[in-house]
C-alpha cells in the first residue's frame, strides 16, 4: 500500500518519445487503469515504474522517495504480465515460493505463505503441477498469486485478461477486482478494453500517443469526456456541432437543424461561435416525428438482446440510439430523437474556452 | 483409407532409413560374429572371437573409456565455450544476430580436413604457436600441444562447437523474456536468474547439444587421426584400422558395434539423468 507518483515521466526510444511527460498520482489501495489504443504507451509507463526501463527524464516517487534509479529488483513491486511468464520449471507451489525465497524468508514460513496464497486464487489442488498443465484461467491465477505472494508494495498489471476467453474474462475481473479490495494494495492495471477498464477501476486514465488525455473515476471519463477522442475511445459517443444562439452565465443555447432548440449548461462555445456536445447512444430516446428535437430516419437495426441498437441519419449525421427491446420502429421509418439536456456534454475546446 | 494416405507420406522417408541405416546395422550385426581369417575379411561360420579379442587386449579394450573421456570432455568444453555466445546471440539486436549467426556457422563452409590440417600448422613442435614462444625466449622445449588429449579435445571442440550454440540459441529464443522480468520483480539478481531460471529453461537446448557433440566427437575419425598423429587411440580410428588396414571385417564390425552400444549407454544415462519434468 504504497502512494505511487509520476512526475512528468518522459520515455524516448532513440527519436521516438514512447511517453511525453506523464504525471500522475496514485493514493494508497486505489485501483487505477491505463486505457488506451495500442501502442500509446501502456506498458512502456508500467516497465518505467517496475524499472524494467530508465527513464529518460522526469521522477517516479513511491510514498514521496525518489525511486528511478533503484534496480527492479528492489522496488517492491509485484507484476503481472500478460504472457503470464510463469517459470516453466517450477511447480505452481515453487513458483510461488520464488519471490519469498529471493527474499529469504524461512522455510517454514515460505510453506505457510505458499498455502495460504495458493488458498486465495483456489489452486489447492493443483500445487504440485507444472504450468503446461494448467488451463489459461489458472496459469493467470498462479501468476496473480506469485505476484501478491511476496505482499509487494504495489501490483502492476500488464493486460493480465487478454489472453482468455470472452467468460473467463468477465469472471477474472471480479476476482482481481475483490481480490484488490481485499489485500488492499495499489494497484495500476493496464488495459485497451474499456469495459475492463470502467468495471474494475476507482480511476481510469486515458492515454494517446504518450500523454495522458484523462485520469478520472470511470462515470465521469464516461459521462464527461475531456476530449472528443476520449469521448470516442471510452464506449459509443454521438458528437453533435451545433450552432450557439445564445449564452449567459448558466448555459447556451443551441440550435438544432429543423428547428429545434436545446439548452446546455456550458460555459462557453467554441471559438467558432459553434458548440460540440456528445450524447451517449442510451441517452437518447426515439420517438414520433414532430415530438422530439431532431427528426431521422431509421438505417439500421440490430438486436442484441438486452437492447436494440438503431443506426439513424440525420441533419446532424448518423448517430447510434440505443432503445428498449419493447419497443418496435423498423429499419427505413421516420423518426423524432429526444436528447436529455442535463445529459448532453458540450466538450470542452482543445484550445481552451473562447472569451 | 486415411491410414494408407498417411502410410504412403512416410514410405520414401521409411524405405531410406531401412537402406542406409538398419539394413548395414544388420549387415555390421551379422559380420560382427563371423569367423576370422587370414588373407581375406572373413572365413567360414560363426564365432564370439571379435569380442573377445577387444575385451582380452588392453591395447583395444583401454581405447573405449579412453573415446569416452574425450567426448565428455569434448562435450564439456564446448557447452562452457558456447554458453556465452548462444545468450549473446538471442539477446543481441535483430541486425546482430544474422550477422553473429553467420559467424557461428562459419566454420561449417570449411571442410572438417582443411580445420583439422590447420590445428595441426597451429599447435605442431615447429608450429605457429611454439616457434613463436620460442623466438621470444619464453620457451626451451616446444610446448606438447599436439598428438596427445589436448590437442584432440581443442580441435574437437573448435569442429562441433556449432553443434551445441544452434541448440541452445533455439532453446533461449523460446524463452519466453518476461520470465526473466519476472523473476527480477521478485526480487532475484542477475546471477540467481541465469543459475534457476534461464539456465534451467534452456536445459532442453543443453540435452540436445550435449548428445550431439558427444556423439559426433566419439565417433569422428579425421580430427583424432590427424591432431592426434594416432597416438592418440580411440575406438574409431582403431575400427577403421581393423577394417582397411587389417582387412579383418569381423573385428572392426565387433568394435563398431561395442563403441556404438557404449555410446547409446552413455546417452541414456545422460538423458536419465537430465531429465525434464516439465516439457
Ligand atoms: N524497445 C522499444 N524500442 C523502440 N520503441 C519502443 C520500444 N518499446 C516500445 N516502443 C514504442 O513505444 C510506444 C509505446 O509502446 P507500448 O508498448 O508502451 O504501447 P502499449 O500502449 O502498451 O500498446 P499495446 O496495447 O499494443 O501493448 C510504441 O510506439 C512503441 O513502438
Ligand atoms: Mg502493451
Amino acid at each position: 500500500m504504497t502512494e505511487v507518483s509520476l512526475l512528468s515521466l518522459v520515455k524516448s526510444y532513440g527519436k521516438s518519445i514512447a511517453l511525453k511527460g506523464i504525471s500522475l498520482s496514485v493514493g494508497h489501495g486505489e485501483f487505477v487503469s491505463l486505457l488506451g489504443p495500442s501502442g500509446c504507451g501502456k506498458s512502456t509507463t508500467l516497465k518505467c515504474i517496475a524499472g524494467f526501463e530508465d527513464i529518460s527524464d522526469g521522477k517516479i516517487l513511491f510514498d514521496n522517495t525518489d525511486i528511478s534509479r533503484r534496480l527492479p529488483e528492489q522496488r517492491d513491486i509485484g507484476m503481472v504480465f500478460q504472457s503470464y511468464a510463469l517459470f516453466p520449471h517450477m511447480t505452481v507451489a515453487q513458483n510461488l515460493a520464488f519471490g519469498l525465497e529471493m527474499r529469504r524468508v524461512p522455510k517454514s514460513e515460505i510453506a505457510t505463505r505458499v498455502a495460504r496464497a495458493m488458498e486465495m486464487v483456489q489452486l489447492t489442488p493443483y500445487a504440485e503441477r507444472f504450468p503446461k498443465a494448467l488451463s489459461g484461467g489458472q496459469q493467470q491465477r498462479v501468476a496473480l498469486a506469485r505476484a501478491l505472494v511476496i505482499e509487494p508494495a504495489i501490483l502492476l498489471l500488464d493486460e493480465p485478461l487478454a489472453n482468455l476467453d470472452a467468460k473467463l474474462r468477465d469472471e477474472m475481473r471480479g476476482f482481481i477486482r475483490d481480490l484488490q479490495k481485499r489485500v488492499g494494495i495499489t494497484t495500476i492495471y493496464v488495459t485497451h478494453d474499456q469495459g475492463e477498464a470502467m468495471t474494475m477501476s476507482d480511476r481510469v486514465v486515458v492515454m494517446f500517443d504518450g500523454e495522458i488525455a484523462q485520469a478520472a473515476p470511470p462515470e465521469e471519463v464516461y459521462n464527461h469526456p475531456a476530449s472528443e477522442r476520449v469521448a470516442r475511445f471510452v464506449g459509443n459517443a454521438n458528437i453533435l456541432d451545433l450552432a450557439v444562439t445564445g449564452k449567459d452565465a448558466a448555459g447556451s443555447d443551441l440550435a438544432l437543424p429543423g428547428g429545434g432548440a436545446l439548452r446546455v449548461d456550458s460555459p462557453a462555445p467554441w471559438a467558432n461561435g459553434r458548440l460540440r456536445v456528445m450524447a451517449r447512444p442510451e441517452q437518447i430516446a426515439l420517438t414520433d416525428p414532430g415530438a422530439g428535437h431532431l427528426g431521422g430516419e431509421i438505417s439500421k437495426r440490430y438486436f442484441s438482446g438486452g437492447h436494440v441498437e438503431y443506426h439513424v441519419d440525420t441533419q446532424c449525421g448518423p448517430l447510434v440510439v440505443l432503445g428498449p427491446t419493447t419497443q418496435t420502429v423498423a429499419e427505413g421509418q421516420t423518426v423524432a430523437l429526444a436528447f436529455d439536456p442535463a445529459r448532453l456534454w458540450p466538450i470542452p475546446d482543445p484550445k481552451g474556452p473562447a472569451q | 483409407m486415411k491410414r494408407l494416405r498417411a502410410s504412403l507420406l512416410i514410405a520414401p522417408s521409411a524405405a531410406l532409413i531401412f537402406l542406409f541405416i538398419v539394413l548395414p546395422y544388420i549387415t555390421v550385426l551379422v559380420m560382427s560374429f563371423r569367423a576370422p581369417a587370414e588373407g581375406q575379411p572373413y572365413g567360414e561360420g560363426f564365432s564370439l572371437e571379435g569380442y573377445t579379442h577387444f575385451f582380452n587386449e588392453s591395447y583395444y579394450a583401454m581405447s573405449l573409456p579412453q573415446t569416452m573421456f574425450l567426448g565428455l570432455l569434448t562435450t564439456l568444453v564446448c557447452l562452457v565455450l558456447a554458453y556465452p555466445v548462444a545468450l549473446h546471440i538471442a539477446f543481441a539486436s535483430k541486425r546482430w544476430r544474422g550477422f553473429l549467426y553467420g559467424i557461428v556457422l562459419s566454420p561449417l563452409l570449411v571442410g572438417i580436413v582443411v580445420r583439422s590440417y590447420g590445428w595441426t600448422i597451429l599447435l605442431g613442435n615447429s608450429g605457429v604457436i611454439n616457434s613463436t614462444l620460442r623466438n621470444m625466449g619464453l620457451i626451451q622445449k616446444p610446448l606438447p600441444l599436439m598428438y596427445n588429449d589436448f590437442g584432440v579435445v581443442l580441435a574437437l571442440a573448435h569442429v562441433f562447437l556449432p553443434f551445441m550454440v544452434l541448440p541452445l540459441l533455439s532453446a533461449l529464443q523460446a524463452m519466453d523474456p518476461a520470465i526473466t522480468q519476472a523473476a527480477r520483480s521478485l526480487g532475484a539478481s542477475r546471477f540467481t536468474i541465469f543459475r534457476r531460471v534461464t539456465f534451467p529453461v534452456s536445459m532442453p537446448g543443453v540435452q540436445s547439444g550435449c548428445i550431439l557433440v558427444f556423439v559426433l566427437a566419439i565417433s569422428s575419425y579425421v580430427t583424432p587421426a590427424l591432431v592426434g598423429g594416432m597416438r592418440v587411440k580411440t575406438t574409431t580410428l582403431l575400427v577403421v584400422d581393423a577394417l582397411i588396414d587389417q582387412f579383418q571385417w569381423p573385428f572392426g564390425s565387433a568394435m563398431a558395434l561395442i563403441l556404438a552400444v557404449s555410446a547409446g549407454i552413455v546417452v541414456l544415462i545422460f538423458a536419465r539423468l537430465t531429465r525434464m519434468k516439465w516439457t
